[in-house]
């Protein structure tokens, strides 16, 4: 406790204070945790905030990058065999397709087995007929077609399992909504990170020997707060959209120069179509647009004809943090998607570390460096053994998974355990299983924390119907008291609504329509006072 | 807890097949998950599932629990989860499909046996009866009523007829097991002074083939009987009280693209018009009592096949027999009417317990009304609604159509009256004895 703190600030101790809690921190807290690390991890909001909770869940073969950087293309592809080896759980071994149709360049699709060969990543040509065959809902307009070993992870399984593994071994902790404000250095060392709980606005103060850095898109403005001006992040906004059901076997790519709306990714039960790429300011509050959605439609459809009548079900945007080097071109598609650690020696600091860019296919490899270079500040001399050692999930960490929670309860067949969430089949035991035992589970957990680890609220209806029955079952187990399940709906379903808005057409519209009916015509959501939501500025 | 079933039969891709066998605005696709018709549906809950969960666990792909659940069985294929459904989504075409997928030998036996009993001879009887028993026990049937009523010595029931108007099928619960129930039909077409004749072979009205969910079987049944009717070259097949034989005929013809020569009607729609064309001058004035009647409408014949058109003649020939003022309709009705449980195969299923505990929320409906009697044009809603009176131990009778005609009519004779309480037991039988 320091004289000046405010009278309740929380003082934590660790080892290693990790910053952000996105597939890269969270690899991190894990990597560090098997060498016997004790670890804290932060976010300001909660697990895959930012990047790592916008994406296509891809485990890419490579091939995306064999043109344009075949480094980058390697490593995904080293990479994503370890995943494949150690995190069996969280992957669908989908398979991929690079496809080109007519109008895409026939010369790019020519080079693509050499450019794939250089990178040592397996393809092989497939006829248009054997490419139609394996998925059928691709054009008939394709020329040139290749088999390439893509995959499917989960990244909230992912980052849960990590976390979930760390607190196993050295009682590593996460702490959500927790968000740095400042550094206290002294001679050199960061002696102490004083952060503010974004929920209760209470002052905390952590104490570690290394602090890491690992924000992602706001890995810039951490450094800055530690005095670094060394890391430069480039934003570049991608935006997705989800369609109602699995449309495609396994992945389907554009082959052809990156651009938009180009690979088809399916995601268990869905199928994932994306993404757009814009430069933006800053990573803060972003949302999908309709003319984002536009864009990656209409590129879409030239590869797989049939999204022209897909219902989609919700729009969504990340931010990439790409590395910015000076001097290298600004255009976010051609911005390198390798990563850079920052050990901020330079900057005066012998214990932080910033880790800029890379790729959710490469995030174990960036946990490992910088677990190295941790680890070696500590003195530790423990291998990084995340190659290796399979991760497991815990029992509250599991119901991310598309089609689990439905598996389970059929199986369990016990007519008291009452189905919560309609579209996803999640069941009363599961929400009761997360808010006691899941990652950062805490008292008062809110609905957008219970659908961060499971299902609700993903499926058609958005969060029309789950909304109301976990809310009012929280209520009944006395998690909620007063108003602030009500606002926890709102901001719930102001969340999944950012979202649908810029894909209420065709049959999603009456889903919507009947949204509106229940949230506002019923339950008069949007009259009443705006309360605080997670986000803690009233926007929604 | 009820253990699950092992697996019993092939697994099926339930969302594939619904974007085929579906319209394309009406498929699995197109769920808002609002649930209206799990909560209209009398099976929903049975085996922890209903309409809704059927679609979202295709949707999620769990294929191999819905190929095997026995919860097909206890859905009746009523289609009211359709006639609700803001999207018009029909549930039943899957469950059907997925009846059809499994092995005969794990289907329910009493179904496939009943099935299989139509399929031997040419009478397409589910209760077996030969085409020459047919003929005989009409034969003595007609005799019976010539000599036991001096107004019915010429009365004929006509067996083959070429040329006849209509063709009238027959359920074989009468012909099998209740003769008596036969007269009080040809009474009325002897009333009005119908063209009609039975026929020797397809004059059975029952289809069970169909709830087995073997198309090929429903398919031969149907065209056994368009056949017959064709042969003799009638005008119009009338359906009698009866619900299913009226939908898996009509549907039939349509979904197996049959030559049909012949329009397909409801006997109702035919009493509605004879009363109004004053041919059956029926009325209330027996109701001394102020008995009280209430409706089922099947769901076969009206939310599945005709609609609010015989929704309103049912209604019309109800008031007419019973008094406006007697008559209380239930809560849904017409299309909206719940399934009472006796549908799909339930009743021949073995599947007791479940069927009891599916026909409660019939038997509340009914009970809300206090209707003394429970009207029906279905034998499988009679047979249903009457055994549910016995389980809850209701106070009220099921009735056809045609007693109650009759009784109006001073035509029912002494042994026509076995559904008919005490009170109404004597009346009218003076003038039919003299």
């Amino acid at each position: 406790m320091n004289a000046y703190d405010p009278v309740g600030t929380k003082v934590f101790e660790t080892e290693v204070l990790i910053i952000g809690g996105g597939v890269t921190g969270t690899g991190m807290m894990r990597d560090l945790a098997l060498r016997g690390v004790n670890c804290l991890l932060i976010d300001q909001k909660d697990l895959n905030a930012g990047a790592s909770g916008g994406n296509h869940g891809l485990l890419h073969s490579g091939g995306r990058y064999a043109a344009t950087d075949w480094q980058t293309a390697a490593e995904c592809r080293v990479e994503a065999q370890i995943l494949k080896n150690t995190a069996q759980d969280c992957i669908d071994e989908c398979g991929g397709i690079f496809a080109a149709v007519e109008g895409d360049d026939p010369d790019f699709a020519a080079c693509f087995p050499d450019r794939c060969a250089k990178a040592g990543i397996p393809c092989h040509s497939l006829s248009p007929a054997e490419a139609r065959a394996r998925e059928p809902s691709l054009s008939d307009k394709v020329f040139a077609a290749f088999a390439v070993e893509d995959a499917t992870i989960d990244p909230f399984h992912i980052t849960l399992g990590n976390v979930n593994h760390a607190q196993k071994l050295t009682d590593s902790v996460y702490c959500p909504h927790t968000e740095a404000v400042d550094f206290e250095v002294a001679s050199g060392t960061i002696t102490s990170v004083l952060c503010r709980d974004n929920r209760t606005g209470d002052s905390v103060r952590i104490r570690a020997k290394q602090v890491v850095n690992a924000a992602g898109a706001w890995a810039m403005n951490v450094a800055r707060l530690a005095g670094c001006t060394d890391v430069a992040v480039l934003y570049a906004k991608g935006t997705l959209i989800i369609s109602n059901a699995r449309m495609s076997n396994g992945v389907i790519n554009r082959l052809r120069v990156p651009g938009d709306g180009d690979i088809l990714v399916p995601g268990g039960t869905v199928s994932l179509l994306g993404t757009s790429s814009d430069n933006i300011a800053s990573p803060d509050d972003v949302r999908p647009t309709i003319n984002e959605v536009d864009r990656i439609l209409r590129e879409g459809i030239g590869l797989v004809p049939s999204l022209e009548h897909t219902r989609f079900i919700r729009a969504f945007s990340g931010v990439r943090p790409l590395l910015q080097t000076p001097g290298t071109d600004v255009d976010g598609r051609k911005a390198s998607r390798g990563f850079r650690l920052f050990d901020h020696e330079d900057q005066g600091l012998s214990n932080f570390a910033s880790l800029v860019g890379g790729k959710l296919t490469t995030y174990r490899l960036m946990a490992e460096k910088t677990g190295d270079l941790v680890a070696r500040r500590l003195g530790n001399e423990a291998p990084c053994t995340t190659a290796t050692a399979l991760l497991p999930t815990g029992e509250a960490d599991r119901w991310t998974k598309p089609g689990f929670a439905p598996r389970y309860w059929y199986k369990r067949n016990d007519p008291t355990d009452a189905i919560l969430c309609e579209c996803e089949m999640v069941p009363q035991s599961a929400v009761n299983e997360i808010a006691a035992d899941a990652v950062g589970a805490e008292k008062n957990m809110t609905l957008r924390a219970i659908a961060l680890r499971s299902r609700i609220g993903k499926g058609s209806c958005q969060g029309s119907f789950c909304a109301a029955r976990v809310t009012s079952h929280l209520y009944e187990r006395d998690v909620y008291e007063c108003g602030e399940g009500r606002d926890h709906m709102r901001d719930f379903v102001s969340e999944r609504f950012k979202g649908v808005r810029p894909v209420v057409w065709g049959k999603q519209m009456p889903q919507m329509e009947l949204a509106e009916a229940l949230h506002c015509g019923l339950m008069g959501l949007d009259l009443q006072d705006v309360g605080n939501n997670e986000n803690g500025d009233g926007t929604a | 807890m009820a253990e699950m079933p092992n697996i019993i039969a092939p697994t099926i891709d339930f969302q594939a097949k619904a974007h085929d066998l579906l319209p394309d605005n009406a498929s699995y696709d197109s769920c808002l998950s609002c649930g209206l018709c799990s909560s209209g549906c009398p099976a929903s809950g049975f085996d922890g599932m209903d309409p809704r969960r059927f679609i979202r666990m295709a949707m999620l792909g769990l294929n191999e629990e819905l190929s095997n659940t026995p919860w097909i069985w206890t859905c009746t294929l009523c289609q009211r989860c359709a006639y609700v459904c803001p999207m018009s989504i029909d549930v039943s075409v899957l469950v059907g499909y997925a009846r059809s997928n499994w092995p005969k030998d794990k289907k329910p036996q009493g179904i496939v046996r009943s099935c299989e009993a139509q399929m031997r001879f040419p009478s397409t009887s589910a209760m077996g009866v030969m085409p020459d028993d047919f003929v005989e026990i009409i034969e003595e049937a007609v005799e019976d009523l010539r000599d036991e009523d001096a107004r019915f010595k010429t009365i004929e029931a006509p067996m083959d007829k070429k040329g006849a108007y209509f063709f009238i099928n027959q359920n074989s619960r009468e012909p099998a097991t209740e003769p008596e129930e036969l007269a009080p039909l040809w009474k009325i077409f002897d009333y009005v002074g119908a063209d009609w004749t039975y026929a020797s072979k397809g004059w059975a009205a029952e289809n069970f083939c169909m709830f087995t969910g073997d198309d090929d079987a429903w398919k031969e049944m149907v065209k056994q009987r368009v056949d017959a009717v064709n042969e003799l070259g009638c005008k119009v097949w009338v359906n009698t009280e009866c619900g299913h034989s009226f939908y898996t005929l009509w549907k039939g013809v349509e979904r197996f693209g049959l030559q049909a020569d012949f329009e397909a009607a409801s006997l109702i729609s035919y009493y509605a018009q004879w009363i109004r064309e004053g041919k059956l001058p029926v009325n209330s004035d027996w109701n001394t009592q102020g008995l009280k009647f209430t409706v089922q409408d099947p769901c076969q014949l009206v939310r599945k096949s005709i609609g609010d058109p015989v929704a309103d003649d049912l209604r019309y020939v109800a008031t007419k027999l019973v008094g406006a003022e007697n008559f209380i309709d239930m809560q849904p009705c017409r299309s909206a009417n719940y399934c009472c449980g006796g549908g799909g195969g339930f009743l021949q299923a073995g599947m007791n317990e479940q069927r009891l505990a599916y026909g409660k929320r019939k038997f509340d409906q009914i009970e809300v009304t206090q209707a003394d009697y429970v009207l029906t044009p279905c034998h499988n809603c009679h047979s249903q609604i009457t055994d549910l009176c016995d389980h809850y131990e209701g106070g009220y009778r099921v009735i056809h159509f045609w007693t109650l005609i009759c009784l109006s009519l001073g035509i029912l004779g002494a042994s026509e009256r076995r559904y008919l309480g005490p009170g109404l037991a004597d009346i009218g039988l003076s003038k039919s004895t003299s």
